[in-house]
């Protein structure tokens, strides 16, 4: 039976056959096994699943699926991941990132992302460090995180992801924790039936550079209250909240970008009438 | 196509985005940018007409990845901006490149650099379309001198972009772009083809395995073939790899197919060249100042000739050899101060003497400048 025909999956059927390059431990391969998990639940075919990301270690996920697969260039996927989109609306688009690929190079793009609401999903693999350059602070890195580079911290007040999304028009939000698998990939699920933009950021501990990361799975635990459809109690929230509760945290209703299902095929016969003088 | 002709006034800039939708562009994605805003304005209103999809984008480096995005899609995308956008496109312009991401870049050139001057013409962007990007790498970049031109040149980055597999710049001159002309387009134009899609059967499908055309065929998302694009250095499959073999393969293939299909790509017009004693190189709209020149000088008698590039990168190499094999004296203008000389000065031997006739304050290149400098160089040659 070839894939075309298929009408149901295995995990294994979205893996290539690459293995990873990640460290042992690294917390992005449990978001690899989610999101087959998750692909596996909503059935969509893997030639129909285009997965598109920057640069980082947690960019490198498209090339261990066996979707299509993008692999770009540092911060851009989100737009990358738009034209697609909007270009194809029968895919669906999941776009791959981490900390400082989308929340500091790729930061602005963020923000229109959320605004412009697009159909597709948004996974940030949030380790709080640059994983790939060996360790530097990122956007969402805590003030007093030391390193080579920040010697005793940085001192600036971190980034605050699912705030911003909330604030830019995201059309879902949801915080997951890449060791909870069953949840991450039930929100995964729901995020890319969600209509629009939906954004899930999972921490993903970089057990290299941030071995304190791993008392992560301690700390983690289920949002003590129902999603809600209002982005201003969201938000609140979330900013009040421990940066542990996991699941979805907001449901919006937005109209997604309107992308136009060509009929007419680029038939420049309508530009007859321009040429009339 | 039925040969037919309609006669039309256009600017520049429309006929840039109406020839782009003749050749089959339902995409675009753009940020404003002045002298290059009428692009995106009549793109915004044709392209819903046909079906097509017009996105503002957040910048111009949004722009162009949206536009590869689309592309690999299926889509048959372009972007127009102009120099500071032009500066932030060329990363993705590379990741298009490496990842042979069919796709028009635009760049209607002012003076620059930096801001400079937003609405005065300039062409100190040649270098950058050359260059602009990092790493080694072949370039297509075109360079109209007219209206009418600007509709054939348009049609033509689409059709190179498409067969080969290649971003396509396509540089215009502030002068250009604002210029309205009467021109005499195809009654019924044809929308260009070439892209090739990956056929037959999915299971052992190379993403970046080429044939004789070395352009490999595109999987088209969806269509059942894993296809991983990367801006990393890769093999046939797709996938990174550091193997000096590999990595000297892939390079190497992308230089090739562009002289593969140099026949499609190099576009030059050697006016007079043949007894010239002095030849002009010009482009875009310093060419019509050129053309005007040259023919003034011949009839005061003097033996000039004009060798205008339409395709500037891969420079003409060839054709200017043949067109300059007797001139003594070459003088390229150029609206910079002398970036496309350099190109000239590699291709000349020692016994041509090269000179710029240069400007870059804003106004274009007159005749009566070029003619000044041919009665010079005339008379240092006494
Ligand atoms: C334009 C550009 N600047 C810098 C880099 C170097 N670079 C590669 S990955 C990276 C950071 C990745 O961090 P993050 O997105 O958090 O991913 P992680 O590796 O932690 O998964 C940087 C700065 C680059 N590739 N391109
Ligand atoms: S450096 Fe950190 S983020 Fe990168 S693979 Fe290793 S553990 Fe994962």
């Amino acid at each position: 039976m070839t894939q075309l025909q298929k009408t149901s999956f295995k995990a294994s059927d979205y893996r290539s056959d690459n293995t990873p390059i990640w460290c042992p431990g690294c917390g992005d391969f449990h978001v690899l096994l989610s999101i087959t998990k998750a692909l596996v639940e909503l059935g969509t075919a893997p030639e129909n699943v285009a997965v598109v990301s920057g640069i980082g270690c947690s960019s490198r996920i498209p090339a261990y699926t066996n979707c299509y697969g993008f692999h770009g260039v540092h911060g851009r996927s989100l737009p990358l991941g738009a034209g697609l989109k909007v270009a194809r609306p029968d895919l669906t688009v999941m776009v791959m990132s981490g900390d400082g690929d989308g929340f500091s190079i790729g930061g602005n793009h963020f923000l229109h992302a959320c605004r412009r609401n697009v159909d597709m999903t948004y996974v940030v693999m949030d380790n709080r460090v640059y994983g790939m350059t060996k360790g530097q602070p990122s956007p969402t890195t805590e003030p007093d995180w030391d390193s080579a580079l920040s010697p005793g911290g940085t001192g600036l007040s971190p980034f605050h992801p699912l705030v911003i999304a909330l604030a830019s028009g995201a059309n879902f939000v949801a915080r997951e924790f890449s060791g909870d698998i069953k949840g991450t990939t039930r929100t995964l699920v729901e995020a890319v039936r969600h209509p629009g933009f939906s954004f899930v950021e999972i921490l993903s501990p970089c057990v290299t550079f941030r071995p304190d990361e791993r008392a992560w799975k301690t700390q983690i635990h289920a949002a003590p209250v129902e999603a809600t459809d209002d982005p201003a109690r969201a938000a609140r929230r979330i900013m009040t909240d421990d940066g542990f509760n996991v699941g979805v945290l907001y449901r919006g209703n937005r109209k997604p970008y309107n992308t136009h299902v060509k009929d007419t095929a680029g038939d420049p016969a309508i530009l007859e009438e321009e040429f009339e003088i | 196509m039925t040969g037919e002709t309609k006669l039309t006034n256009l600017q520049g800039n429309h006929a840039c985005a109406l020839a782009a939708i003749s050749a089959g562009c339902d995409f675009y994605a753009g940020y404003p940018i002045t002298p290059s805003s009428e692009v995106a304005e009549r793109m915004s209103v044709e392209l819903p007409r046909i079906g097509g999809t017009f996105i503002q984008m957040e910048d111009e480096i949004a722009s162009m990845a949206a536009v590869l995005g689309a592309a690999m899609g299926g889509a048959v995308a372009m972007t127009a901006t102009s120099g500071p956008g032009f500066s932030l496109k060329q990363e993705n312009i590379g990741l298009g490149i490496i990842t042979e991401t069919p796709c028009v870049i635009v760049n209607v050139m002012r003076g620059g650099p930096s801001t400079g001057m937003p609405t005065r013409p300039g062409q100190g962007d040649i270098m950058q379309a050359r260059w602009g990007t990092h790493g080694d790498h072949p370039v297509v970049a075109l360079a109209p001198a007219s209206v009418a031109e600007v509709w054939s040149e348009t049609r033509r980055a689409f059709a190179i972009a498409e067969a080969v597999r290649t971003p396509v710049i396509l540089l215009i001159d502030e002068v250009v772009g604002h210029l309205v002309e009467t021109v005499a387009v195809d009654a019924n134009p044809e929308p260009v083809t070439g892209r090739v899609w990956a056929e037959g059967d999915p299971a052992n499908f190379q993403p970046y395995e080429a044939g004789p055309s070395l352009v490999p065929a595109m999987a088209k998302p969806g269509d059942g073939r894993r296809a991983h694009m990367t801006g990393l250095t890769h093999g046939p499959d797709g996938f990174p790899t550091q193997d000096p073999a590999t990595a000297s393969a892939m390079l190497t293939r992308l230089f090739d197919k562009i002289e593969t299909h140099n026949s499609l790509i190099e576009r030059f017009e050697a006016i007079d060249c043949e007894d010239a004693d002095i030849v002009i190189v010009a482009y875009g709209i310093s060419a019509r100042a050129a053309r005007r020149a040259t023919s003034l000088a011949r009839k005061a008698g003097l033996r000039v000739g004009l060798f205008r590039p339409v395709t500037l990168w891969p420079f003409p190499e060839t054709a200017f050899r043949t067109a300059t094999k007797s001139a003594g004296r070459i003088l390229v203008a150029e609206m910079n101060a002398g970036q496309l000389r350099m190109e000239i000065e590699r291709l000349t031997s020692e016994n041509q003497h090269v000179e710029g006739v240069n400007r870059f304050d804003g106004e274009p290149i007159t005749p009566e400048a070029i003619l000044t400098a041919i009665d010079q160089s005339k008379e240092q040659a006494a």
